[in-house]
């Protein structure tokens, strides 16, 4: 029992290391590791996690990054994102969480003045987003056209082929990591999902059945989309790359 | 942004419900008439949880979503702590016309309401949406005829299989008997089943099924269309609500519509079957002989209207046609005198 606990405690203390302090990093470098720590503990989906960082790399679009407080916005952007898809999150949770991660350690707040101020401020920065955002929530979803591209190469695959990488997980990894980037906002949904899913097969040296035999300008994902250059395809899958490159990593 | 404010002229006040205020506008850039809901935060924003779910969900949707029967969404703006939606304007709606003892509903203006409302729910089906409050209210009319499906604040995407859903839907009288048993899983048929008590709503002019208790209205279900078997509807004694009823018999429904043709009750039993799986959807709704036999529906210009919305095309004819009555009524009163 005693090992179970330390082993644990261990790696919880090392979780503990590797998150990130808020309040000590540069205004806006951690902005889109709050939405997606925050956006786990309050239990959201990823495709609504992933929402709320569109949000927030389009609110920035418009607005100065020195005019608003980026966290209250990342978590405005969290609610915003949780009622558009209909996976409603409590402001007080939002607040409790957003409030948690910033200030380590500390309990959920009283009902006092810094609460009431948190939660005013993050309703009014939720109506600021949707104003900006010109109460346009219908964010194409990527999610969407991965997972049906995924299904659609399984039955291509042999079984025992398709078993032997974890194709899936690692392209719904890096189109979630993507979300870091505000360069998700410059392509098209279905060609963001071709590149995640492209750039998975390299990195774990598959290739897809048959492809050799295509004609050279011609790819295997032109049955998914048809308007995809191949250069336009590697440059998506370099701005996927960058994420990795930068301070912390994502989480 | 700023432009919106001023683009919206007020005309009138329409009305109040608990999340808005809706008026009457006039669009300066287009002349167009609009509705105008104005949703409530402003003070009590700190005091909800942000804006209001459903105003987003109906934002939401009704972007996505373009359908002469369906209520256009022209336009969504932001003031201080309001948001105001702008809808096509609507004259009346159907319920408002079922009440009207002075307005006399014909079979043909009945098929054209159906026609009109199943065409906008299909539409809503096959985008993967459940309307879920569908009642005479909500079915908004303009002068031109013209039936617009409206308020999305409970309408939701379906089909995903591991979503679960609440039951606490649909105003009861239209309320499906799968949904007062509780279930959390539902599909299409919720909304098919309302159709069915609006099309009743609209033969017999008072509402069909009035239950006064959740229980109440399975009662009066069972009344009419007998209490269901676990032979007649398989798993209804595993949704989460369900109560033994007394064993009702099932009636006739050419005894209750007395005045319905043939084709018309077939379409009523399809859209009112008590096991969810064998109701039609909308698609084979529309394609039932009661839509292809005569009388063919009435066209937009000719269906009625409440007395105090005059219809702008019509004016002229119906001045000419009170002359001619007149003539008539004239020779009619001296005929009498004889």
């Amino acid at each position: 029992m005693k090992d179970v606990i330390d082993v644990m405690a261990l790696q919880s203390s090392r979780r503990e290391r590797r998150l990130p302090d808020y309040r000590s990093a540069p205004s806006h470098s951690l902005a889109t590791n709050f939405i997606f720590e925050c956006g786990i503990k309050l239990g959201l989906q990823p495709a609504t996690v992933a929402t709320a960082a569109i949000f927030y790399h389009k609110f920035f679009k418009e607005a100065d990054k020195n005019d608003y407080d980026c966290y209250v916005i990342c978590t405005a952007c969290l609610c915003a994102a949780g009622k558009s898809r209909d996976e409603p999150v409590r402001l007080r949770d939002a607040v409790n969480v957003a409030h948690n991660s910033i200030n380590r350690g500390a309990g959920p707040l009283e009902l006092g003045d810094e609460y009431w101020s948190w939660r005013g401020a993050v309703a009014q920065a939720e109506l600021l987003v949707l104003r900006l955002l010109g109460f346009n929530l219908d964010t194409p979803s990527p999610h969407r056209y991965l997972l049906h591209y995924l299904r659609t190469l399984q039955e291509w695959f042999p079984p025992s082929q398709w078993r032997s990488a974890p194709i899936a997980r690692t392209a719904m990894a890096f189109l979630q990591d993507f979300h870091h980037s505000p360069s998700i906002l410059e392509y098209r949904a279905p060609h963001v999902a071709v590149a995640c899913l492209t750039l998975a097969l390299h990195v774990l040296g598959v290739s897809v059945p048959l492809a050799s035999t295509l004609d050279d300008d011609a790819a295997w994902y032109s049955v998914f989309t048809k308007d995809l250059q191949k250069e336009k395809n590697w440059e998506i899958m370099e701005k996927i790359m960058q994420v990795y490159s930068r301070e912390p990593e994502p989480i | 942004m700023e432009e919106s404010i001023l683009r919206y002229e007020k005309i009138d006040f329409l009305g109040e419900g608990q999340f808005a205020t809706v008026y009457k506008a006039r669009d300066v850039k287009t002349d167009k008439i609009v509705a105008v809901k104005k949703i409530k935060i402003g003070s009590r924003l700190e005091a909800q949880d942000g804006i209001n779910r459903t105003a987003l969900r109906e934002i939401k949707l009704l972007q996505e979503l373009q359908h002469i029967n369906l209520i256009g969404l022209l336009d969504v703006f932001g003031q201080k702590s309001n948001v105001s939606l702008v809808f096509d304007f609507m004259d009346t709606d159907l319920e408002i016309i079922v009440k009207d003892n002075t307005i006399v509903l014909t079979p043909a203006n009945v098929k054209a309401y159906m026609i009109m409302t199943l065409r906008g729910l299909e539409y809503l089906h096959q985008n993967w949406i459940l309307h879920r409050d569908l009642k005479p209210n909500n079915l908004l009319i303009n002068r031109e005829g013209i039936l617009k499906i409206g308020d999305f604040g409970l309408a939701k995407a379906f089909g995903s299989p591991t979503r679960i859903n609440t039951h606490q839907v649909v105003t009861r009288w239209y309320r499906s008997p799968e949904l007062l048993f509780g279930a959390r899983q539902y599909g299409t048929g919720v909304d098919m089943w309302a159709i069915g008590c609006i099309l009743a709503e609209l033969l017999l002019r008072v509402p069909f099924l009035p239950g006064e208790s959740d229980l109440d209205q399975l009662s009066r279900i069972f009344q009419v269309f007998g209490t269901p078997s676990e032979e007649t509807w398989p798993g209804m004694k595993n949704l989460t609500d369900y109560v033994q009823f007394k064993h009702f018999p099932p009636q006739q429904l050419r005894h209750i519509f007395s005045a319905a043709s043939d084709d018309l009750i077939q379409l009523l039993e399809s859209l009112l079957a008590l096991y969810p799986p064998s109701r039609c959807d909308c698609t084979q709704a529309l394609q039932m002989a009661y839509f292809s036999n005569k009388p063919a529906p009435s066209i937009g210009s000719k269906l009625p209207m409440p007395s105090n919305i005059s219809k702008i095309e019509a004016e002229k004819p119906s001045l000419k046609r009170k002359l001619l009555e007149n003539i008539d009524g004239g020779s009619l009163a001296k005929r009498l005198q004889f």
